[in-house]
């Protein structure tokens, strides 16, 4: 009902301004610089006729009376407003004055409501339309990171990334700041959004801010908002498209150890004797092609010279070259979108449609469809309905592996695999069992048990369809005294499915069936447990949200009084639910599978272990719920003086959690004070200045976190009972409290005169208690190592300076710089910590350190004696005494005390510097980022995981190998066997602690707009053609290893490869 | 008109406080449950690999069953090479070791009891209430008597009292510190629970991987056996085999399989497995010992259905009751075995040969079994230890016999060559009782073992 009410709304509301004659042209510049200013509307007083200028300030006007009043609106400068005085003058310029006091009235919006900046009292990042279309993506997040001030993703202690609004709030909660869509948090997959439906992006930093979102606002918020119809506005359509070209990545960044290095290694534990129980196991292990012959030259079923040999041509084999010629190939992404808008004095309206298409490195696609409706009504004077309706489908497909992707049992692949022939034709690759065995096994009554990398691509595949329909309503109505009420509700709907469709020649369905495959002993015939055929994985999600909120604001002026507020209370209800099934014998052609069973215990023909064979059904639910209720108030006095204070608190069904700890009170208050205005402020050449202070509290709260003992049932039943199964999922933890974060900000706000240079200045304190943390616990209670108390608190400091600036203007040309700069240091000043021993805080990839005093990830090493000179062993200090024993120094007898401490694993200082060099219609852009002040862990050999796991560094070609290598190399030595405390203290050494400290060149852009006046003949109203070139690599890097700081965690780290955009915008 | 508009609102925002209890009151994830009832607890207890496949295999690995070559020990991490060693100290990584894994099911069986007395016990649910106690009352004494086997010495009535025994954790409450009992109260707490779980669970086997009467009274004659308390032992044993006296005819199986015994066979009482941590057994490394693989008999079916040739002189074990998995769980073989150790040490020589002869018939090739005869109570006691050796095999439970036979006076001395240097282990040796973990002794300041 809700739904077909949304769509009889958006019929009615689609009508289109009428048309008029006569036209008048004209120009408009800024009063000061002589400046066209472009995207000015003008329309004439009274109605609805109206334009916009163009990129050279040109406008031209349908005329409807002969009495007309010319009106001109521009952000930053005083309204203009004049009757038309026939004949016009020729040329007819129109000079706009400057309103300095204006120039800083941005509208911000919180997701509650729309706040003149000026009469803001927190902290708020905006990143504008222009800014943020700088770059081209497919999606809008990764946009941010180098235009947004206050944000940064940190790779240093996550791989995939760590979306970071100043830095850390919590220790172990959830760290994700906010996400809000259009008044509402966003439920379903963010990627959803189409960058070019996007008409600002605002990042809340402080707790004046963020508080009005509770208890998700500890990590700040990043409010999207997108476009919407304006009253009064010519009926305008957009156009733009793009296509942008990923470079295939440079491979030769993965630190991989030569193939002959390899090999030389397997030679060596072969001859110690390393393989022996594999060879012998019935699993039948793989066992790398090297092994196999070694064991062919050992067996003597192939001669001493004839096995070197094929042993040496393969050391001239890499697999990266492999990968560089038949996986990787140049990725491809076109973007197409849509516009149209319209509106008249009553109804405004806009509609867009986008279409993506994705097509990357390794052939795995995307393509994503987007249409939207958004509609303003104003049926009578005081009321105003809006309505929107957003679509999105989008289909994904997996492509070719990628490095590392091609696995040999749980390990690493050897480097000398090659995936095809001189012909192209496709090469087996060892993958879980011996190929001498496979051979062999079954009489030949098995299906082929070879894995083809090149091919198996096409044979398995996964594809993704995701829908997402989200509508919303909002009413508002004015009522006397500055009262406004206002509803708003909110509906999303994202369904996902996914298929693993492995068919009957990929090798996960082909390894399943010969897996349980049984020979009938009397006729020799194959009998199949798992029927022959494909093995298709089908799983679908539905996640359905509703938001409802009521809201009350009153705004109202008398005198030199001004108040500003609301009060409201909203629910929110997000509900996921899904299944998923296997399904054996799958026939992609006509849609037909196969049985099993799943009670039954069958031998596998490896090893004759039993197993029964799952079609892992299962179902789930979720539901989360939030109730809040919330009050805003801001009192403005002789527009000088801003006092404002905020105030919610929030409920959520938190389960085996006591009703009244459900709730959680935040507040915040903040003051403002718009120095300029003084009578006493005299000083022109800074007209603009404000001061601001907040302190607040937002909370955290981590939803799996319980009071009560509770369990969880398992997805599968029992094989074994055929009942169902359930683990304990959170141990009774009474005690635990919701995490608070207090945050004082310090903010001063400035404009010079013409806006040469104008920004922000703000300095912030931030003071995290009752915060969640791991305590190590003796799990002789059964409770696990660690144990989440609110054992910690943590404060940090730090500083964010936006910068813009006009540094040359000339009439055709104008040099303007854009800085980000921000600081942010945390620190521990509280965490109970049972055990200081060392080795708890060496980890390759930092953990939290929880040391007081230290930040929270913070990076320790092991002082370095070198290595000894005869035998290239490392060797650290033990009580001030150089030693060799590393099980001492991995053990209790080193303590934290007896670690360097290098520094914090977390940038202090990033931000990032933008410059644009405008030539008449040309505009150029290039755009740095940096991080300073943090330290890394480099990856170098580890021997036990190089035997083990096949886990290679090229530094093994470094190793220490005869005396007097020490002086060069700190690489040890290679032992046999392995040792894993040896291999632990070299690992956490200070010699592979390096500075992270590097400038970035992210992104060059250029666009050159072609308007009327150039361009007679063009057809449209604005035209605009663009290119981008982004991830240029690094400018500078402190370390001396070559390593991207920000690309080095995991085996197979890579930088984003170089993209090239081109693009072309239209408007008519 | 203002108070037309704003009153309804605030009336709406009222009700819809006043009803946000309700709306809060649905559970997050539909999977979650607050345990509260019998169907919920017997769903923890249904998780096998928690409850049943946590044992620790460390008994086995000292035991000297089994030799490692020079290669394979010098391929293991450093605590595998110290255990294999018997090492004093680093014997565990943190965190994640057999006393983690061993302690784990001890915490599920209490939140099962502390949930039991707010469940009413009624004649609808009363075979059910005994039914889900018992087992947790048989889970959390099974894995205290493996702790005891392996981290404390062994029970000797003059000195019990005072040695070190294990942590009885008797709640789920993890505030509560551990502290060490003594082995007097360490057992007499495995006894207490174990007896209260025969009384509770039903006489019939429901499914081998759960416990019923028959598999606690064989706890119970093992516990006893472990404390030397043989009248004791055999009476339980007894009270086993009067519930399930079959035994499994070797002859009906076909020894040359890769596993030649099904899983849940007729001897198996309730399954538990004993994986470990480690992979010091893993059948392409262990090695059993030539000897005794030498005093197998050339018609005694189990040469070849628990032994694999490696192909070099060497045999792998693959004769566990678990199929392709360690067996440790309680079954009829090794009751045969105590009621016979039983009746020899109580004097009874007939009934005690009686007992060897009926399981060992079944254990050769079908008629060639000579019965065994022994003259006296020492040679019955001869035969029996070696046959229970011999047909235990990888049952983590002869490290514990070599320790209470010690205390008998067998001076049994373990001996160990790697590369070249022999590692001895003394009869009645401190290192009989492994050092427990040392970051639980850091944090629980429990003594440590003496070294």
């Amino acid at each position: 009902m809700k739904r077909i009410l949304f769509l009889l709304l958006l019929l009615l509301a689609y009508t289109l301004p009428a048309r008029a004659q006569q036209p008048i042209s004209g120009k408009v510049v800024s009063a000061v610089t002589n400046t066209p200013l472009p995207g000015a509307p003008v329309r004439l007083k009274g109605s609805s006729t109206g334009t916009m200028t163009d990129a050279e300030g040109n406008f031209t006007l349908a005329r409807s009376r002969d009495q007309d009043t010319l009106q001109i609106s521009y952000l930053g400068y005083l309204p203009y407003e004049a009757p038309l005085r026939l004949p016009l003058p020729d040329p007819f310029v129109i000079a706009l004055q400057e309103n300095s006091r204006q120039l800083r009235e941005v509208v911000v919006s919180t997701g509650y409501q729309q706040l003149p900046q000026e009469r803001a009292t927190g902290s708020f990042a905006q990143v504008s339309k222009e800014r943020f279309n700088e770059q081209v993506s497919t999606d809008v997040i990764s946009r941010l990171e180098a235009v947004a001030n206050g944000l940064t993703v940190d790779r240093g202690t996550d791989r995939r990334g760590r979306l970071m609004v100043r830095g850390l709030s919590t220790i172990m909660g959830p760290k994700a700041p906010l996400i809000v869509v259009d008044n509402f948090p966003y439920e379903g997959d963010i990627n959803n959004i189409n960058p070019n439906d996007i008409e600002s992006v605002t990042v809340l930093k402080d707790a004046a801010a963020a508080s009005i979102w509770g208890t998700r606002a500890g990590n700040g918020v990043i409010v999207i908002t997108t476009k919407k119809g304006r009253f009064n506005q010519p009926l305008r359509l957009d156009f733009n498209t793009n296509v942008r070209m990923t470079e295939v990545p440079d491979l030769s960044y993965i630190p991989q150890m030569s193939s002959s290095d390899y090999i030389d290694t397997e030679i060596m534990l072969f001859g110690r004797g390393y393989y022996n129980s594999n060879i012998n196991s019935v699993n039948r292990p793989a066992l790398t092609p090297v092994v196999e012959l070694l064991l062919q030259r050992r067996n003597g079923t192939l001669s001493e010279a004839e096995a070197n040999a094929r042993i040496n041509a393969l050391r001239a084999v890499d697999v990266r070259d492999e990968y560089n010629r038949h996986m990787y190939q140049r990725g491809v992404e076109q973007q197409y979108s849509l516009g149209l808008q319209g509106s008249s004095d009553k109804n405004a309206w806009l509609m867009s449609a986008g279409y993506d298409r994705n097509l990357s490195n390794l052939s795995a696609s995307y393509d994503r469809f987007n249409l939207r409706f958004q509609n303003t009504l104003r049926p009578a004077k005081r009321l105003e309905l809006s309505t929107g309706l957003y679509y999105t489908l989008s289909n994904s497909e997996s492509g070719k592996p990628g490095y590392g992707q091609v696995t040999m049992l749980t390990s690493n692949l050897y480097p000398y695999a090659r995936f095809a022939d001189e012909a192209g034709n496709p090469l087996p690759v060892v993958k879980d069992y011996r190929q001498s065995w496979k051979e062999t096994a079954g009489n030949g009554q098995l299906l082929d048990w070879n894995y083809y990398p090149l091919t198996d691509y096409r044979h398995s595949r996964t594809l993704g369809t995701l829908q997402d329909v989200l509508g919303n309503v909002g009413l508002s109505y004015k009522l006397p005294f500055g009262l406004e009420a206002s509803l708003s509700y909110q509906y999303q709907r994202q369904q996902s499915s996914s298929e693993q469709l492995n068919d009957a020649q990929s090798y996960m369905a082909r390894n399943m069936v010969n897996l349980y495959t049984q020979l009938d002993p009397i006729t020799g015939e194959p009998v199949y447990r798992v029927p022959v055929g494909g093995i298709l994985v089908v799983s679908e999600e539905l996640i359905q949200s509703q938001s409802g909120r009521a809201q009350l604001g009153f705004n109202r002026t008398w005198g030199a009084h001004g108040i500003s507020a609301i009060a409201g209370a909203e629910a929110r209800q997000a509900s996921t639910s899904g299944h998923g099934q296997r399904f054996f014998g799958f026939d992609e052609n006509n849609l037909t599978f196969g049985q099993i069973d799943p009670v039954n215990f069958y031998p596998l023909i490896t090893n004759g272990r039993t197993s029964t064979i799952q079609p892992a059904q299962h179902i789930r639910g979720m539901e989360n719920r939030f109730l809040s209720v919330y009050g805003n108030a801001a009192y403005t006095f002789r527009e000088r003086y801003t006092l404002s204070a905020s105030a919610r608190q929030d409920a959520s069904n938190l389960f085996g959690v006591n009703a009244n700890n459900r709730w959680n009170p935040l507040w915040s208050t903040g003051l403002a004070w718009n120095i300029s205005e003084e009578a006493f402020y005299k000083w022109g050449a800074l007209p603009s200045l404000k001061l601001r202070a907040t302190y607040g509290y937002s909370g955290n709260v981590d939803m799996a976190r319980t009071a009560v003992t509770t369990m969880t049932y398992r997805l599968i039943k029992s094989p074994l009972l055929a009942e169902p199964m359930a683990y304990i999922a959170n141990h009774a933890n009474p005690e635990l409290r919701w995490e608070r974060a207090g945050m004082f900000n310090l903010g001063l706000d400035f404009g010079s005169r013409n806006s040469r240079l104008s920004g922000s200045l703000e300095y912030f304190h931030k003071k995290g208690t009752n915060l969640y943390g791991w305590e190590l616990a003796d799990y002789t209670s059964g409770v696990g190592a660690t144990m989440l108390r609110n054992v910690a608190s943590m404060r940090g400091q730090g500083m964010d300076v936006e910068l813009n600036s006009i540094n040359l203007q000339a009439k055709r040309f104008s040099w303007s710089s854009h800085l980000n700069f921000s600081y942010f240091k945390d620190e521990v000043t509280d965490y109970y910590l049972g055990n200081q021993q060392a080795s708890n805080f060496i980890a390759s990839t930092p953990a939290i350190s929880g040391l007081v005093g230290k930040p929270v990830y913070s990076i320790f090493s092991y002082p370095w004696a070198g290595l000894d000179p005869e035998t290239g062993d490392p060797q650290g200090y033990l009580n001030g005494d150089v030693t060799q024993d590393y099980v001492a120094l991995r053990g209790s007898e080193v303590q934290i005390d007896d670690l360097r401490y290098n520094g914090s694993a977390v940038p202090v200082y990033f931000g990032s510097l933008g410059n644009t060099l405008s030539f008449g219609n040309l505009s150029l852009t290039a755009r740095l980022t940096y991080k300073f002040g943090y330290f890394f862990r480099r990856k170098s050999v580890n021997y036990n995981e190089l035997y083990r796991n096949g886990e290679m560094h090229h530094d093994f070609a470094n190793r220490w190998q005869q005396p007097g290598d020490e002086a060069i190399t700190h690489v040890p030595s290679m032992p046999y066997p392995a040792n894993t405390a040896r291999d632990f203290f070299y690992s956490g050494s200070e010699v592979l602690v390096e500075r992270g400290d590097h400038v970035r060149l992210q992104y060059i852009s250029a666009s050159y707009a072609f308007d009327k006046t150039t361009f007679k003949r063009l057809p449209f109203r604005q035209m605009q053609a663009y290119v981008n070139v982004s991830n240029l690599g690094l400018l500078w890097v402190a370390n001396k290893q070559g390593i991207d700081p920000d690309y080095h965690l995991g085996t197979a780290p890579l930088p984003p490869a170089r993209t090239y955009a081109i693009g072309l915008k239209a408007s008519f | 008109m203002k108070k037309y508009i704003k009153y309804p609102i605030c009336w709406a925002i009222l009700l819809m406080l006043m009803s946000c209890e309700n709306f809060l009151d649905e559970k997050p994830d539909q999977k979650l449950a607050i345990p509260t009832t019998l169907a919920d607890l017997q769903a923890l207890l249904n998780e096998h690999d928690l409850m049943n496949h946590q044992i620790p295999n460390l008994g086995e690995i000292g035991s000297g069953n089994f030799f490692l070559t020079d290669t394979d020990w010098a391929g293991l991490s450093l605590e595998e090479r110290n255990i294999y060693t018997w090492n004093r100290a680093n014997l565990f990584p943190p965190e994640f070791n057999d006393w983690s894994m061993n302690f784990a099911p001890v915490y599920v069986a209490n939140v099962v009891l502390e949930t039991m007395p707010s469940i009413t016990r009624d004649a609808a649910n009363s075979r059910n209430w005994d039914y889900v106690k018992g087992q947790a009352l048989y889970y959390r004494a099974h894995n205290f008597l493996q702790a005891a086997y392996v981290w404390a010495p062994a029970y000797d009535a003059a000195t019990a009292a005072t040695d070190l025994g294990i942590p009885l954790r008797l709640s789920s409450d993890f505030n509560i510190r551990s502290e060490r009992a003594s082995v007097e109260e360490t057992y007499a707490q495995i006894l207490l629970d174990l007896k209260e779980a025969a009384t509770l669970l039903p006489v019939t086997q429901s499914h081998p991987i759960r416990p019923y009467k028959a598999s606690a009274y064989a706890l119970l004659a093992r516990t006893y056996l472990s404390m030397r308390q043989y009248e004791q032992a055999k009476f339980y044993a007894d009270s086993t085999l009067q519930l399930q006296p079959a035994l499994l005819d070797y002859n009906t199986l076909n020894p040359a399989e890769t596993f030649p015994f099904p899983r849940f066979n007729p001897e198996v009482l309730t399954e538990h497995l004993a994986w470990g941590v480690t992979s010091l057994l893993r059948e392409d490394r262990a090695k059993v010992d030539p000897i005794l693989y030498a005093s197998y008999a050339a018609d005694d079916l189990r040469k070849e259905a628990f032994f694999r040739d490696n192909g070099d002189g060497s045999f792998a074990f693959k004769g566990s009751y678990g199929h392709d998995s360690p067996f440790a769980g309680p079954a009829t073989d090794e009751m045969y075995l105590t009621r016979a150790e039983g009746y020899a040490r109580t004097g009874n020589v007939s009934e005690a040969m009686r007992d060897l002869n009926t399981l060992l018939v079944k254990r050769w090739r079908s008629g060639t079994f000579i019965p065994l005869e022994a003259g006296n109570q020492q040679e019955a006691l001869a035969l029996i230890l070696q046959e229970r050796r011999k047909q235990l095999l990888q049952r983590s439970l002869w490290w514990m016999d070599i320790k209470r036979l010690n205390k008998e006076g067998a001076n049994i001395t373990l001996t160990r060559t790697v590369q070249g240097q022999t590692y001895t282990l003394p009869p009645n040796d401190l290192r009989y009782a492994l050092p427990i973990p040392d970051d639980v002794i850091a944090i629980s300041g429990m003594p440590q073992n003496p070294r």
